[in-house]
């Protein structure tokens, strides 16, 4: 059998790796989609919350498919409860709100069905796609292009492409095939847990909960599930703690300020992951090979939000991609560097930016002080005059 | 050279929730995992820098002291 030939060949179906496959199939690009596992989206390791914009801006329909619940604003509390809120049906009652005419300024989307949506988006824009494939290595070949390394249901496939991108998430091998330096400090990669529960009202918000008593180094929140099911959770920083994320849940939800809200909530899901408060990978691209998604670190430092920057990431790799395969531009010895600088003017320029806010917030060793910071940083970042409001 | 001495993992499935914050920490260049998305089981880790036990959010990974290898003439050292 010969080879299967592809110019695209890209290894995770996350929101990243699907994204990228639409825009190039829908381009016209012989784009092949693989991932391990058999159900995409699971184990959920993410809340799922996203902004009705990041979704318009690359294509994608909201749809009940995939949507748990609408959001219109944020509620941001410090370590006693007080809380800043902004919520834009009252900040902007003609724009935002469940009537007629009225938006949800997001989402907090059913990460199974939402990842199965966008591989079903990219497979009918052309892409092939392929579950139970793993990645096991790619090589480059003197024809300029590369053999990509598969592994599908226990049979060896060698694939023949241009390009591989890396989108197999925050885990990601694809990037340490090439040697990429891809490790993360313990001090910038947050345990997270979260709960998916029954019997705990919310009111169309997303609420976090800052202060290093309930969350230290990272934040806890509580966000609406639809169904009238809601997610609590928190991340935390192991060097800033001797306790796992799961003994400071606990305790957010039996003694903070939240405790009677909480008291009759039913455990429904379980779900957790790492999720990191870091700066992007300095260095994403290799011979034949680019990353993107949580495998280049393109993941919110300040939020630690990954799903916009994951499908505007997507389509910025597509585009660059497209055309630099159309052009016949070279894919070794560095050429693929023009992808991150596309990448850093586009999005990441920003994402470096949110970086240096919270390192120099997390460097202060006084804890009331940083808390304040914190607090102050958060309520300011989800208001409506934020310059970062777009990311 | 390390002044760690190996260790051998283990890892509480019943607690584990399968979310991967263990491979993502984990410093070895590539492929200290196991099929279940979590870090490797069945070998020794060189580094033993424990960071995994460390970030594990259900706090449900332990270690021994690897078994000594086997040295030239198949003896295992005391």
């Amino acid at each position: 059998m010969p080879q299967p030939e592809y110019d695209v060949v890209i290894i995770g179906a996350g929101p990243a790796g699907s994204t990228t496959a639409r825009f190039t199939a829908a381009a016209g690009l012989r784009t092949l989609l693989v991932d391990k596992r058999q159900e995409l989206g699971a184990p959920i390791q993410c809340s799922g919350a996203i902004s009705r914009h990041a979704l318009e801006d690359v294509g994608i329909v909201p749809d009940d498919e995939f949507i748990h619940e609408a959001i219109y604003g944020f509620a941001i509390y410090d370590q006693t409860g007080e809380r800043h809120v902004h919520d834009y049906r009252s900040l902007k009652p003609d724009e935002y709100g469940s009537g007629p005419g009225r938006k949800p300024l997001g989402y907090v989307v059913d990460r199974r069905r939402f990842d199965r949506y966008l591989l079903t988006q990219a497979e009918r824009a052309g892409a092939d796609t392929w579950l139970k494939t793993e990645g096991r290595g790619y090589t480059p070949t003197d024809d300029g292009g590369c053999t990509v390394h598969l592994r599908r249901y226990n049979q060896d496939i060698d694939v023949r492409a241009r390009l591989l991108v890396g989108a197999d998430g925050l885990q990601s091998q694809v990037g340490k095939w090439a040697g990429l330096q891809t490790h993360i400090k313990i001090t910038e990669l947050a345990g997270c847990l979260q709960f998916i529960v029954d019997r705990v009202e919310t009111e169309g918000l997303l609420e976090i909960v800052t202060g290093h008593e309930w969350a230290p180094g990272g934040y806890a929140w509580v966000f609406p599930k639809g169904h009238g099911y809601a997610e609590i959770g928190l991340g935390v920083i192991a060097t800033m703690t001797d306790k796992p994320a799961r003994w400071h849940l606990d305790k957010f939800m039996t003694q903070s300020f939240f405790r009677e809200r909480f008291a009759d909530c039913r455990i429904l899901e379980v779900q957790g992951g790492g999720v990191p408060l870091a700066a992007p990978l300095r260095t994403q691209y290799a011979d034949n090979l680019i990353l993107v998604g949580d495998a280049a670190r393109h993941v919110n430092p300040i939020t630690g939000g990954g799903l916009h920057t994951a499908v505007a990431g997507g389509k910025i790799a597509a585009g660059f991609i497209t055309g630099h395969l159309e052009d016949g531009m070279p894919l070794r010895d560095g050429a693929l560097r023009a992808y991150q600088d596309v990448w850093l003017d586009a999005l990441g320029d920003k994402m470096w930016k949110l970086y240096g806010i919270k390192t120099d917030i997390f460097h202060n060793m006084n804890i009331r002080e940083r808390d304040e910071q914190l607090y102050a940083t958060m309520a300011d970042y989800f208001s409506p005059t934020s310059e970062f409001k777009k990311i | 050279m390390s002044k760690q001495q190996p260790v051998l993992f283990n890892i509480g499935w019943n607690a584990c929730i399968n979310c991967g914050a263990c491979v993502a920490i984990c410093p070895q260049e590539a492929g200290f995992v196991s099929p279940f998305d979590t870090i490797a089981v069945d070998r020794p880790c060189d580094i033993a820098c424990l960071l995994c036990e460390q970030i594990c959010p259900v706090d449900t990974i332990t270690h021994v002291p690897a078994p000594a290898p086997a040295t030239q003439n198949g003896a295992g050292v005391r």
